[in-house]
């Protein structure tokens, strides 16, 4: 385990990283706002494009994460990873949360209906259920290997669910529409909305980094506490 | 277009409040 030290050095860093990104999250509403023009058959909420599938990328690319320290547990049995593992999974629910409110609010007006039970919104709330499950079985566990063990199993068999929801939207008769910019041959949109589209991306995955290791800091923390409290 | 610029500035106000809702709460757990 990194020493207690290195858990404060990893907070310090991740807020500065944070601060970064908050920064830049300032720097994309007023690029999203002021400085992209509006969509002409959706209007203003389309300018919700900004946000809502870069948190979404972060939510999986965490995820992602979750499941490969899992994995990368099970082989080497290095408790970092197990850590990191949990930070990333937190990171990722409080993305999914952005998700799962913004995607409504924008399918109110676009759709008429502020929810579908269609594929990839079903799959959205299914991967942050077994994740809430992943933090239940965490919270059920008091010896710090068998928790580490147990929870590594259940990241890497959800990790499976991270490719399949983003493939919803092509193998089935989904609702949702399909990537604008990430598709085969040239982005379908206009050079000011591409710009601040990636924006959006580059902001959330600074934002998930300095996040998760805020969190990464705490959870090693909270392990030497273990330790010395057992 | 009046009702879909509600709708966009609810959204911005809930990643807004998200964001920094966690950023606090880990400011807090980080102290």
């Amino acid at each position: 385990m990194p020493d207690a030290a290195s858990a404060e050095r990893q907070i310090r860093r991740g807020r500065a990283v944070t601060l970064i990104a908050l920064l830049g999250l300032a720097v994309l509403y007023v690029m999203a706002l002021q400085f992209t023009p509006p969509e002409r058959t959706m209007g203003l909420v389309q300018k919700l494009y900004y946000v809502h599938p870069p948190a979404a990328y972060a939510m999986q690319l965490a995820f992602l994460t979750t499941g490969l320290c899992s994995l990368l547990y099970l082989l080497l049995r290095d408790e970092r990873f197990d850590l990191f593992a949990e930070a990333s999974a937190e990171v990722g629910m409080v993305m999914g949360m952005i998700v799962v409110i913004t995607g409504p609010i924008w399918g109110r007006p676009a759709w008429g209906v502020w929810w579908a039970w269609e594929p990839r919104l079903t799959f959205t709330v299914l991967e942050l259920l077994v994740f809430g499950g992943y933090f239940a079985l965490r919270g059920a566990v008091r010896d710090p290997q068998e928790r580490a063990k147990f929870a590594a199993v259940l990241g890497m068999m959800a990790l499976v669910l991270v490719p399949f929801n983003h493939l919803t939207v092509y193998y089935f008769a989904s609702q949702h529409p399909e990537p604008v910019a990430l598709r085969a041959g040239k982005p379908a949109l206009p050079f000011e909305m591409l710009r601040t589209f990636l924006t959006g991306f580059g902001v959330f995955t600074v934002l998930y980094i300095g996040l998760a290791m805020q969190r990464y800091g705490i959870g090693v923390r909270a392990a030497h506490q273990e330790v010395a409290d057992a | 277009m009046p009702e879909s610029g509600n709708y966009m500035i609810a959204g911005y106000i809930v990643v807004a409040v998200v964001v920094v809702g966690y950023v606090v709460n880990l400011w807090r757990r980080g102290k």
